[in-house]
């Protein structure tokens, strides 16, 4: 009644046929639960997915359901349907009326798109063939990782009208992303890949604005390029072709846009860190935050920055270089603007610290070791609020207990901000979960995991920083219970959704709780 | 077997009439709703009549599947002990005589039921359903009483279970399900399936949606065969065998709205001080918005006796019957004030059964409902304002997931809109929502027992 009680069987039945001389329905039932996800709406959960092999029909094909629920868990749809044995789920995504899934023909190497309208009827499925160099470069990159924390995500809706991908990509011996676009409205489709005049690219996806899809570029002129170009780059919704390219080291000082929000009525706002006009935005320590108004033509209407060392230290024992005390320094993770005008930043402290390991490693081995003599710890969370002329008005410090990575020789000199990106996507070392805002942006949630070692708890928790009407506050769920394993999912804003296995009863309990 | 249930009924019967008087003297003196109070040596005579029949049933087993008829019967029990030792079943004097009353209507006027052994009581459970578990045990939910029109209608709920247990139609299910799970040709076809490669599934879903054994759903042609004989045990007694047909019609119509004014949260915690937010029941947009097809979950979370088969064919089954009946039937027979006291006191009864199961959305929903309807505002106002306080201890310790429901297109729109507040509200939001709702009452209930703590709390939360 309140709890939902999936079927066991949808986790793995075992196929031990005989028990005794009898057979029993449940020996010789056989599902396996392939994937399962939360359906988001950009930080809105809308639903979850589960997709599974419900019968295997030859030696190449099996047929599979996809169960979509709501929000609540209540089922919507099975929508069943037979495929290749080698077809996985990748990602999903909501735009407010349809539905995208892509899914992954490992064996034929393809992806399709498919997506299905409010009537939860098929309207449109797009295909892209990969070539064996895109297969490679998707399998080190978008394919590689065990995606908890949806870092390599790529699918974002446009309310009403389709979906954007990013993906990484191969043209010949380059390295680059592809844009797609895929419509809702009707069976369209576009595709921007940029090639010229580098040897790697690496695209971000900042947002929408004004029929514009704003791109963050960084370009390298070879695989050893320490310095790459950046720049913004805006293609037509409409028909994919670019509208404007705009350096982003044009202003008073170089920037690296992080993400992109529409604030102050209607403005979009590009917010990142930023540093020296000839400095590396890879490899130097940044100056403070920047914030960029741009409009859909790619003009600057807006310039702001704040300094670590004047504005921020005023708030926080921060040095001009940006290293705040006991914290280190600071990995931006999302920025949010409330309904009253407010821009938070959410960043996760990190610093390096000797490695007792890397050392003792390097004297037992006369040098020879591949471990680095340093480590990187993580620290605590941070919420730095501006108000909406982009002054700093308070900053917080949430502690966390820390974790620790070694690296591999020779990190020792890697700079802080490339240290920072390795901990994202290499290390999956961050504690930080997601962030959501509700619709009127009067509250947001950020989430993050730790793991308590107290007198009374030892085990897993799940944490958030809650902003409602004003106020902040925090909380703790302890994820170790009686369960077998317990995992805790996105749930609508201020909820999360927590599976428990118990293994014994062949039995998930899945429930929201709410976050205070 | 008769011998130990019948002083039991007897006993119950006549302390019913004391009852009665005793009733309407206490309403007369005390409006504060007072509680049934169960007779917990009735509960265990019940309780020990069920273990000796599952224990002669385990002693009598066909020695051949006897393991398998011993896990079917062990979890039946399991299901049974359940009621007999919990607080779900009534057995007040009052309600549980009143029953036994009409129980003994039917059985007196039926030679085929003079040597029955049912045990027939009211449960204090919220959804609209009765089942005979087969051993003789026959419960009557507080969910289905408080939505019948009159004690016809009872009769022939009571029947139906009653015909249901004649005919041993549980019993022969277990029976039909062993031996058909056993069989060589259900045997062999699993075997046959256990080593197919392709198709398994959907083959084993084709097997097994004729195979599946429930205790308390009966088949298609159980139901009919319990209608019929229901209708021939009902023709006997004096009551308006038209009933069976309004019966049958309210199950398939089952809604809250039929009982009470749907409760409407934006005016019930709409205060001066402190507006209703409209974000705590801001809708959302929806994946497949536009489809219309119904919950799969909707309806059948409960074994509701509405879902299986379909009432109208129920009705369109006795038909040819119903139309041979005379005229003159009554629909009251036994004693209609208290069939209709009963009725107000069952929905208080099963709200409260709601709080002691933790099933804290429903208490609310229920006595909002309650609130509403001004039958009994000091009780539903100290309910409200003790079950906001639950439900503010259990958001903060992150335990009201499991005691609130979702939302789901089987509720009712009213229901709805409350669990959406409930998901949307913020912690300090409820102790604010409590603690107006308190102060708008504080005058009329600084006398009732209870209310004052729950004010102090919801205040000392607030700040």
């Amino acid at each position: 009644m309140k709890k939902h009680v999936l079927a066991a069987g949808l986790i793995l039945l075992v196929a031990s046929c005989c028990k005794g001389q009898k057979l029993s329905i449940e020996n010789v039932y056989k599902l396996t639960l392939r994937s399962s996800d939360a359906i988001r709406e950009g930080s809105e959960v809308k639903g979850y997915y589960f997709f599974y092999i419900s019968d295997k029909i030859d030696k190449r094909t099996n047929e599979y359901t996809l169960q979509i629920t709501d929000n609540n868990l209540n089922k919507l749809k099975d929508i069943k349907f037979q495929d290749s044995k080698d077809v996985t789920i990748l990602e999903s995504s909501f735009n407010g009326t349809d539905l995208i899934f892509l899914l992954y023909d490992d064996e034929a190497r393809t992806f399709v798109y498919q997506v299905y309208g409010a009537d939860g009827k098929k309207k449109y499925a797009y295909s892209r063939q990969l070539t064996k160099k895109e297969e490679k470069y998707l399998q080190a990159t978008y394919l590689a990782v065990e995606d908890e924390e949806n870092t390599y995500k790529g699918l974002y809706p446009i309310e009403g009208k389709g979906f954007i991908s990013n993906m990484p990509s191969r043209e010949d011996k380059d390295y680059t992303f592809q844009i797609d676009f895929f419509s809702t409205e009707k069976k369209k489709q576009w595709t921007y890949t940029p090639t010229i005049g580098g040897k790697k690219f690496v695209g971000d996806y900042l947002g929408y604005y004004n029929g514009v899809v704003f791109i963050e570029v960084l370009k390298y002129t070879g695989m050893s390029d320490g310095n790459p170009e950046s720049y913004v780059i805006g293609l037509n919704l409409e028909t994919g072709k670019q509208v404007f390219e705009k350096p982003t080291d044009q202003g008073k000082y170089k920037f690296y846009p992080a993400s992109m929000s529409v604030v102050n009525n209607g403005k979009a706002v590009l917010f990142g860190e930023y540093f020296n006009p000839n400095g590396n935005i890879v490899k130097d320590k940044s100056l403070g935050f920047a914030f960029v108004g741009i409009d859909e033509k790619g003009n600057t209407v807006i310039e702001k920055y704040s300094a670590w060392g004047l504005e921020l230290s005023k708030f926080m024992n921060v040095n001009a270089k940006g290293k705040i005390e006991d914290f280190g320094f600071m990995y931006l993770h999302n920025m949010i603007q409330t309904a009253d005008g407010s821009i938070f930043a959410v960043g996760e402290g990190y610093k390096k610290v000797a490695s007792a390991f890397g050392i003792a490693s390097r004297i037992a081995t006369a040098g020879r070791s591949g471990a680095s003599t340093v480590k990187v710890k993580v620290t605590d969370m941070v919420l730095i609020r501006f108000d909406r002329d982009f002054n700093v008005k308070d900053a917080k410090i949430y502690d966390k207990n820390p974790n620790t990575q070694e690296l591999p020789g020779g990190y020792e000199f890697a700079s802080t901000p490339l240290l920072g990106k390795m901990l994202k996507y290499t290390f999956g070392q961050f504690d930080y979960a997601y962030s959501q805002t509700n619709k009127d942006y009067t509250s947001f949630t950020i989430c993050y995991s730790d793991y308590e070692r107290g007198k009374n708890y030892k085990g897993g928790t799940f944490n958030s920083i809650s902003f409602n009407e004003g106020k902040i506050t925090t909380d703790r769920i302890n994820t170790k219970s009686d369960a077998t394993w317990s995992t805790v999912m996105p749930g609508k804003q201020g909820q999360v959704l927590i599976l428990d296995y118990y293994k014994k009863a062949k039995r998930i309990d899945v429930h929201f709780e709410k976050l205070n | 077997m008769m011998k130990v249930t019948v002083p039991a009924l007897r006993s119950t019967i006549l302390v019913f009439p004391f009852f009665i008087a005793s009733l309407f003297c206490a309403a007369q003196l005390q409006p504060i709703y007072s509680f049934q109070k169960d007779d917990s040596s009735l509960k265990k005579a019940y309780f020990d009549q069920s273990v000796s029949k599952k224990n002669r049933a385990l002693a009598t087993l066909d020695k051949k599947y006897a393991a398998e008829y011993k896990r079917i019967y062990e979890d039946q029990f399991t299901e049974i002990g359940k009621l007999w030792q919990s607080d779900r079943s009534v057995t007040s004097a009052g309600a549980h005589g009143y029953l036994q009353s009409i129980v003994q209507k039917i059985i007196s006027v039926n030679a085929d039921l003079s040597k029955t052994d049912a045990r027939v009581v009211f449960s204090r459970d919220w959804w609209p359903n009765a089942y005979s578990m087969g051993d003789g045990t026959i419960a009557i939910n507080a969910g289905l009483m408080v939505y019948l029109h009159n004690e016809a209608e009872l009769v022939f709920i009571v029947c139906h279970e009653i015909a249901h247990y004649y005919l041993d139609h549980t019993n022969k299910s277990i029976k039909q399900y062993v031996e058909k799970v056993n069989s060589e040709e259900f045997q062999n076809e699993l075997k046959r399936l256990s080593k197919t490669e392709y198709g398994v599934n959907n083959q084993l879903e084709e097997l097994t949606r004729t195979s599946a054994f429930s205790s308390r759903r009966h088949s298609r042609d159980n139901e009919a065969a319990a209608d019929r004989l229901a209708f021939r045990f009902m023709k006997k007694t004096g009551y308006d065998c038209g009933a069976i047909k309004t019966c049958l019609e309210l199950l398939d119509k089952v809604d809250d709205s039929l009982l009470y004014q749907s409760p409407d949260v934006r005016q019930l915690f709409n205060f001066t001080n402190y507006p209703f937010k409209n974000k705590w029941i801001q809708k959302e947009s929806s994946i497949f918005s536009r489809v219309n097809e119904t919950d799969a979950t909707a309806g059948k979370e409960k074994d509701s006796l509405k879902t299986y088969p379909d009432c109208s064919k129920r009705i369109s089954l006795l038909h040819d019957s119903l139309a041979t009946t005379s005229t003159g039937g009554k629909k009251f027979l036994v004693y209609e004030e208290l069939f209709s006291q009963l009725k107000r006191d069952f929905f208080i009864e099963m709200t409260e059964q709601c709080y002691r199961d933790k099933n804290l959305s429903r208490n609310l929903y229920y006595n909002l409902l309650l609130l509403q309807s001004r039958e009994n505002t000091p009780l539903a106002v100290y309910s409200v304002a003790r079950c906001l306080n639950a439900i503010y201890d259990s958001q903060k310790n992150h335990k009201l997931g499991s005691r609130i429901d979702t939302e789901s297109k089987g509720h009712p729109e009213a229901y709805n809109l409350l669990l959406r507040m409930l998901n949307q509200i913020r912690l300090d939001e409820i102790a604010s929502v409590n603690y107006h709702f308190c102060k708008r009452y504080e005058t009329e209930m600084k006398n009732y027992a209870g209310f004052r703590e729950e004010m102090n709390k919801t205040q000392n939360l607030k700040n």
